[in-house]
């Protein structure tokens, strides 16, 4: 009970703080978006069918990546360093009520960008998308796991380097991802790192329940994004509740 | 005593040794006060209190209860306001207060006339409803003072409540720390201000590089110092050397000042001596007035170039 009490009023609060910022977090988002399914036809002219698909639903993944692993611990990072975490910390609630509130308003903040991305990538290409019943508890599953390990990088690293390592996760998550093109256009030796890393099954689970019709849903995704939720999960309560 | 700290020492894996064997007992009703420069130690032992750190040896027990062992409960007891600023960005001030006393247990309808009680101590008023990210500095802190001490616990910890605040709500700021302490709860307060310390605290500790040098009430520590009057000399901005004083008692500079102190019978002789120096050009203007704790703190930490091993030697001089 007490729990549900601080969680609401920690979620109340986290999101007034957010909110601010929400419009702004919603254009980079629908930029994101706008830019791939207006940018990769441009880059190829003439797209097969697949690609285009592939296009239109890995919009919203790499928006739902990119804030969960770049914009996410980016802020954690800041705030940690300002110490406005560290108040946070002080306050009288359990660190499971904070952490759980947290991620709630960052999926609040994720999933209109993903309704965007998805609505914008129809439009480009006049897609009819049949999405599965499924796609809502897929798309909070890549949202979630996506918050939960950006979480867990800018709780272990120091602020600089997680602003660093960032960086250079947009272009690895951009250009050497296999969220807009399947994964054995990659070079074997990255195919075999992407069948380890989250990124390639969030592209596969976004893609399977927009556009069954065009892909499968591997189980085995749902699998790996599992073990990174509960590993970011875990490894950041661990960090939330350690002190130093 | 409500709040007890034993031994309490905290190294960081950097080696820095921020708390060096500190102990500290505050009781209920009392404001306590924690002086020392930056890096003296004081945040580090704020926040082994509330939970944030873990000390490497010693003790803490709020009410006999161990808060070393138990960080959730520590954080229950203590109401803490931290010197950064608190995160209310978007927020207003109602929203902050209110959420806080919510937060710490109190109903919606307590936690209204908590807040309207301390809105109105502290002239919030016309502010109360306007966004924390346009609030100026000293506002914002008005504000983190509020939202520890609208369900205050047992105990209060306030880190430079006063940062950025105006002198007049300075004021009113003090008679809200005074009055959480008279309802009962134990007040450390965390400060560099010593002239303001003076006027607030009941008793305190000066923390010199992780150690506590000095404890007692403000009128204690004076007594300590063994001068009554502070003559201050304004030096010559060519002097070489530093004049001597002629009353065996504490002579410490800070910056182009030197602060010497004097015993109560020899005002008469002191002001003679400055008058020599002035007339000699080695000081450019001098002040006799009555001991603070400024001096008693100076005379201890130093000014920012007197070098600690000295001051110590000053202090031992003066206190035997």
């Amino acid at each position: 009970m007490q729990l549900l009490r601080s969680y609401r009023l920690l979620v109340t609060w986290q999101a007034l703080r957010k909110k601010n910022y929400l419009p702004l977090m919603m254009a980079v988002q629908t930029l994101f978006s706008l830019g791939i399914v207006l940018g990769y036809p441009l880059l190829f002219p003439t797209l097969d069918k697949t690609s285009i698909y592939l296009i239109a639903t890995g919009a919203p993944a790499i928006s739902m990546v990119s804030v969960g692993l770049v914009a996410l611990p980016q802020t954690i990072g800041e705030q940690k360093a300002e110490g406005s975490l560290a108040y946070m910390r002080s306050l009288p609630v359990a660190r499971l009520a904070y952490l759980v509130a947290d991620l709630t308003v960052w999926l609040a903040i994720v999933i209109p960008g993903v309704v965007l991305g998805v609505l914008v990538g129809a439009w480009r290409f006049g897609l009819d998308l049949q999405v599965s019943p499924l796609v809502l508890p897929a798309v909070v599953m890549v949202a979630l796991t996506a918050t939960c390990v950006g979480y867990a990088i800018a709780s272990l690293l120091p602020y600089m380097l997680t602003v660093i390592i960032t960086q250079a996760l947009v272009v690895f998550v951009f250009m050497f991802s296999p969220l807009t093109f399947l994964p054995d256009k990659l070079p074997g030796w990255l195919e075999a790192i992407h069948r380890v890393l989250p990124i390639q099954a969030m592209g596969e689970i976004t893609r399977g329940t927009l556009a069954p019709n065009e892909f499968g849903l591997p189980l085995g995704a749902f699998l790996t994004l599992a073990v990174w939720c509960v590993l970011g999960f875990g490894v950041t309560y661990a960090a939330m509740s350690r002190r130093g | 005593m409500l709040l007890e700290i034993a031994e309490l020492t905290k190294v960081y894996r950097t080696g820095i040794r921020a708390n060096d064997g500190i102990s500290l007992a505050i009781d209920e009703g009392e404001v306590f006060g924690l002086l020392g420069h930056n890096g003296a130690g004081k945040t580090t032992l704020v926040n082994q209190v509330v939970g944030l750190l873990r000390p490497t040896s010693g003790s803490i027990r709020i009410d006999g209860r161990d808060m070393v062992a138990d960080p959730g409960l520590a954080r229950r007891l203590c109401s803490f306001q931290a010197q950064a600023q608190v995160p209310i960005d978007g927020l207003t001030p109602r929203q902050a207060i209110d959420l806080l006393g919510q937060l710490r247990g109190l109903s919606r309808g307590d936690v209204q006339r908590r807040r309207e009680r301390l809105v109105d101590s502290l002239d919030l008023g016309e502010w109360l409803d306007v966004d924390a990210a346009r609030l100026s500095g000293g506002i914002k802190r008005l504000v983190a003072f509020a939202m520890a001490a609208v369900a205050p616990g047992r105990l209060v910890m306030l880190d430079e409540p006063t940062n950025d605040v105006d002198p007049l709500r300075r004021r009113l700021l003090w008679r809200q720390v005074r009055a959480l302490a008279d309802h009962g709860a134990a007040v450390l307060l965390v400060t560099h201000n010593v002239i303001e310390a003076e006027r607030s605290v009941d008793r305190l500790a000066i923390l010199d590089e992780g150690r506590v040098i000095a404890e007692g009430t403000p009128a204690e520590l004076k007594g300590r110092l063994g001068a009554a009057l502070r003559l201050e000399l304004v030096l010559d901005p060519d002097l070489i050397d530093l004049p001597v004083s002629p009353f065996g008692l504490s002579a410490v500079p800070v910056g182009n000042r030197l602060m010497v102190g004097v015993p109560t019978d020899a005002a008469g002789p002191a002001v003679a001596w400055a008058e020599s120096l002035k007339r000699a050009g080695s000081i450019e203007e001098f002040t006799l007035g009555p001991a603070t704790l400024e001096d008693v703190y100076v005379a201890l930490v130093g000014g920012s170039e007197a070098a600690p091993a000295q001051v110590e030697e000053v202090f031992d001089a003066t206190a035997a």
